[in-house]
């Protein structure tokens, strides 16, 4: 008997066991189409990994560039945050999402729409102005990269939460689903073959039985002819033996 | 006959003056202002000048805004010394250099009106120098109009913005555009009431009066290109003084790049050199003009401290007091850069400040 590990509840019958092998063949074939999507997962969680490194390292200096250049426009025209948030009307810079799609995962992109032209392009007119056109270049640009980091970091957040998953999935059909089904093909096997054994070993006993009861009636028979002192008479008892036991039906043979 | 009666009346102010000028740092001081590594140094070194401890309550850490905050105040408490001190016709003259300030104020205060805000947020952010009485009222006006005919008719600057403005142009117009008209309105007032002082303060003030609105117009037209800004509109915005004016004024007006402007500014003396190495500028394409104006800005500065300097030369003239502002002015934002510098650790900009003394 299987009894090694974990199988399904099921009645061992042939039809339960082809069943079972179709279903270590879907197994099979799942569990290593999952593999190859973690395997091209990794390689792009990797590959963005890198690029959000990059990224952020570039942010640093742009980010220094950006409030250095601010600094520039103070030291030019003063304090101009008030002007400048009274004016701004519009949105010259939004950000617009799009969704890539990688093995099945969906990833949303961030792109950036400048708008051209702005509110406040007169700003700092007597004075300073090409500072404030200056810091207002650089800011962007470090919008820019900010905007790059965040689709960068949502998808590596996103892919992230997919390779686990998908790893979780791996691991369960490689390390629970795919014995469980091995097992109860093992398990169906074995009680196919023990039901077999069964069997002929039941037939031999009706054999057995068979014989004993024949020879027991030939003996009372004899013993009958010799008390009415007759001749025992051997033609019929030996036709009736070598009759094949299988072809009569017999009512203690249930199937 | 000025200098026999003018120590009369202004000869403790202007010995107040020299002795405030006396306080403006100094090469060396600046020198050590940039060996400091923190803005703790900086602090410690400052308090070895003549600011003293002016820093010494604040929480650290400092922040350069901070900095920039309190050397102002000082400025402030010396002017209004001077201020509270002073007769006409200097009382009327130390007024005129504020008025700079309050149409700075009360363009932010329209702004602030303009789009409905709780104006009194916006006294804080006003230069302590542009503060006069009637300014907490314009926080009273709900509209422009209301503004307009109650509230800023009442203040010194009427007759600028009476000259120039409807109540109707103040919703519309780019309120840069005001800023520049009432400030082009004053600069030419405050030049006729130097003419009325007599020499030498006319002398020394309409020098430094013409530099102010040569650069102004340079930098409106620089500042104008490739903008939505008409070139009639341009031209309104130029001061009728200045040793470009008019006929530099009308050619700047109908200017379109940067060489037009060389061009013009090549007919003066003095100014010819503010454009030295632009001309291969215009062979490299657009990029190089941004850094060029940037650079033609630092020589403004330099200028006008020059000409402000200058200013200290004469005896028995008004110059030195306005001289005195702006150079105190330049060294707060000298201070405000070097500590800009200091805090983003920007060493290899430290040094683009602008010396005074």
């Amino acid at each position: 008997m299987s009894g090694t590990g974990a199988r399904e509840n099921i009645f061992a019958t042939r039809m339960a066991l082809t069943n079972t092998k179709l279903r270590l063949k879907g197994a099979q074939t799942g569990h290593s189409l999952l593999a190859k999507k973690r395997d091209a997962l990794t390689t792009r969680f990797r590959a963005i990994l890198r690029k959000v490194d990059e990224a952020k390292r570039k942010m640093g200096r742009v980010m220094q560039l950006a409030s250095f250049s601010m600094a520039e426009v103070t030291y030019a025209t003063g304090d101009i945050s008030y002007l400048v948030q009274e004016q701004a009307k519009q949105a010259t810079f939004r950000v617009k999402t799009k969704q890539e799609n990688v093995s099945g995962v969906v990833l949303p992109t961030f792109e950036v729409d400048r708008v051209p032209g702005s509110d406040f392009n007169l700003t700092g007119l007597g004075r300073g102005g090409q500072q404030v056109l200056k810091a207002k270049e650089v800011y962007a640009k470090a919008i820019e990269t900010l905007v790059e980091l965040a689709s960068l970091q949502t998808a590596f957040t996103i892919l992230d939460e997919v390779i686990r998953a998908t790893n979780r999935r791996v691991n369960a059909i490689e390390h629970v689903v795919m014995p469980r089904l091995e097992n109860t093909i093992k398990y169906i096997i074995s009680e196919l073959d023990e039901m077999d054994r069964e069997e002929f070993f039941r037939l031999k006993k009706v054999q057995g039985k068979k014989k004993r009861d024949n020879a027991a009636a030939e003996a009372q028979r004899l013993a009958d002819a010799a008390e009415r002192g007759e001749e025992p008479q051997e033609d019929e008892p030996e036709a009736e033996a070598t009759e094949d036991l299988l072809s009569s039906k017999d009512n203690d043979v249930i199937f | 006959m000025e200098a026999l009666f003018f120590n009369v009346d202004t000869g403790f102010l202007e010995a107040i003056v020299r002795g405030y000028k006396a306080g403006i740092l100094t090469q060396s001081q600046y020198a050590n202002l940039t060996q400091c590594e923190t803005l703790e140094d900086f602090r410690t070194q400052l308090s070895a000048t003549d600011y003293g401890n002016f820093l010494a309550n604040e929480p650290t850490p400092l922040s350069t805004v901070t900095i920039a905050d309190k050397a102002t105040q000082i400025l402030v408490d010396q002017f209004n010394y001077l201020r509270s001190n002073a007769v006409e016709p200097l009382s009327k003259f130390l007024d005129y250099i504020t008025y700079a300030y309050m149409i700075d104020n009360v363009v932010l205060l329209i702004t602030g009106t303009l789009h409905e805000r709780d104006t009194h947020e916006l006294l804080d952010r006003c230069h302590p120098l542009g503060v006069f009485d009637t300014m907490p009222a314009l926080c009273v006006a709900t509209n422009v109009e209301e503004l307009y005919q109650s509230v800023l008719v009442e203040t010194p600057l009427a007759p600028y913005f009476r000259g120039c403005l409807s109540a109707s142009d103040l919703d519309d117009l780019n309120i840069e555009i005001i800023r520049n008209t009432v400030y082009k309105a004053y600069l030419e007032d405050f030049y006729q009431f130097c003419a009325t002082l007599g020499s030498p303060t006319t002398d020394v003030m309409q020098r430094i009066l013409a530099f102010e609105a040569d650069r102004r117009t340079v930098n409106i037209t620089i500042n104008s290109f490739g903008t939505d800004l008409t070139k009639e509109d341009r031209a309104k915005l130029f001061p009728a003084i200045g040793r470009l004016f008019p006929e530099g004024n009308n050619a700047l007006a109908k200017a379109d790049d940067i060489d037009q402007v060389r061009i013009v500014c090549e007919n003066v003396g003095e100014y010819r050199a503010f454009f030295d190495g632009s001309s291969n500028s215009g062979a490299n394409g657009h990029g190089d003009d941004a850094g060029f104006a940037t650079q033609l800005e630092d020589r403004f500065f330099h200028t006008e401290v020059h000409l402000n300097k200058l200013a200290f030369l004469q005896q028995f003239q008004y110059g030195v007091f306005y001289s005195y502002m702006k150079l105190k002015e330049q060294e707060i934002r000298n201070l405000t850069w070097i500590a800009e510098c200091i805090a983003q650790d920007a060493k290899d900009r430290i040094q683009d400040f602008i010396p005074i003394f």
